[in-house]
């Protein structure tokens, strides 16, 4: 699309990747030491010769196993990273029983994951030009294609298939918007309150098939569904 | 350009931002555009050109959440009135040509200065939702606050980017509204638009 914010880390994140990469040691600890360069420092700061200090080894050895330097360790940066959400999505949310279970699980992990990068943060915090443009104004495109492929095993169980990629469109807005602008009242990381969260707002909005009459639906089981005007 | 100096400077901001982009903007341009003095811009923004930018942005995102609320301001209830918000949110950004010609030039500094002002806006479309669910019956058990927040972000995240749901196509729309939006929250839905 000729999108300039369009990176190779993008398109390399859309393409389907083995889920156990064979990362050697050594790539590893570089990797990891990228990523404790930019909780540090940032992007645009952190220098090649800072990643390998970090990890112990020189930029030669860093060349050796990433010829294309320094964008090359950033992009293994942000697919390890993504591969290790992946891992605690299955950890989490691979346990589910019910969709209600699946979603929590799926904000809780995802929202801990977020909160938890340092890397992240500090990019935020101070290089937001560097994070936004991939997440704003009609470019969530790919975010959304990721979750959905992440989301899929764990809620098909529960879903007819074409409601899979509209639940993981659903709880990534929501994600997304308390990670990007968190909230004094909902806390998504803590767990009783994304079960709250989950079977208030997100379990009637997804758990039920739209199609057919909307008037015979009682899209809340879990609700007893008795009117009150609420006055506030 | 009319209106108080304040606002005629701000919207001054606005115009010479989409003509030049917000790393060229001066303080001369502004003053130009806004048919004030020097002296006058200054007088309103002691801090010149980065204040100007900072303040333009909050301004202009307040003009857009203001006029958009003026424009569903008739709708009957809650659901009519998330419809068509949507439906003209959307159509909005998609027509804005300031934002749209800065996403292209100027992604990285636009949305941090845009960042910056979304939690007040996200309070501004909070509140405004808290108000309208005083009146609509609301399910047993749901706090009328937390609602909102919840569908205020819901908004916004979906007029920037609708993803999968044709806003343009208001009977879709009205049933994303009713059958997802609000699933949880009202106690019934009434069919629609």
């Amino acid at each position: 699309m000729g999108d300039p914010t369009e990176t190779a880390a993008q398109a390399e994140l859309q393409a389907e990747l083995p889920v156990e990469s064979p990362a050697t040691v050594l790539e590893w600890r570089i990797v990891a030491a990228a990523l404790v360069c930019v909780g540090r420092w940032g992007v645009t700061k952190t220098t090649l010769e800072d990643v390998a200090r970090e990890a112990g080894c020189s930029r030669a050895t860093i060349y050796r196993v990433f010829s294309g330097g320094k964008a090359a360790v950033l992009q293994a940066a942000l697919r390890s990273e993504t591969r290790r959400l992946r891992a605690e999505l299955a950890a989490s949310a691979g346990a589910a029983d019910t969709l209600e279970d699946a979603l929590v699980a799926g904000t809780v992990t995802v929202t801990r994951f977020l909160e938890g990068s340092e890397a992240l943060n500090y990019l935020l915090a101070h290089e937001p030009d560097v994070v936004l443009p991939h997440v704003a104004f009609g470019r969530l495109d790919w975010v959304f294609a990721l979750a959905a492929r992440y989301a899929e095993p764990y809620l098909t169980p529960f879903l007819p298939l074409e409601e899979v990629g509209a639940a993981a469109e659903w709880i990534t807005r929501v994600v997304l918007s308390f990670a990007l602008n968190p909230s004094p009242a909902i806390h998504l990381a803590d767990e009783d309150r994304a079960r709250a969260f989950a079977r208030t707002y997100l379990v009637p909005a997804l758990g039920v098939p739209s199609l057919g009459d909307p008037a015979v639906v009682d899209p809340a089981p879990l609700s007893q569904g008795s009117a009150r005007t609420n006055r506030s | 350009m009319s209106g108080e100096p304040r606002d005629r400077v701000l919207a001054a901001t606005v115009e010479c931002a989409g003509r030049v982009g917000l790393s060229y903007i001066t303080v001369d341009e502004v003053a130009r555009a806004s048919g004030l003095s020097r002296a006058t811009v200054y007088r309103w923004f002691p801090g010149g050109r980065d204040q100007l930018v900072d303040e333009a942005v909050t301004w202009e995102v307040g003009r857009f959440l203001n006029d958009l609320a003026t424009a569903v301001a008739g709708a009957p209830d809650l659901a009519t009135r998330l419809t068509l918000a949507l439906h003209l949110g959307h159509r909005a950004i998609d027509d804005h040509e300031v934002l749209q010609s800065l996403l292209r030039t100027e992604p990285g500094l636009l949305l941090g200065h845009l960042q910056a002002t979304i939690p007040l806006a996200a309070a501004v479309v909070r509140d405004e939702l808290a108000a309208l669910l005083a009146s609509e019956p609301v399910r047993e058990g749901v706090d009328v606050q937390e609602a909102a927040e919840y569908l205020s972000r819901l908004f916004l995240s979906l007029i920037a980017d609708p993803g999968r749901w044709d806003l343009d196509d208001l009977a879709a729309t009205g049933r994303l509204v009713r059958e997802r939006l609000l699933a949880g929250i009202l106690v019934s839905s009434p069919p629609g638009v």
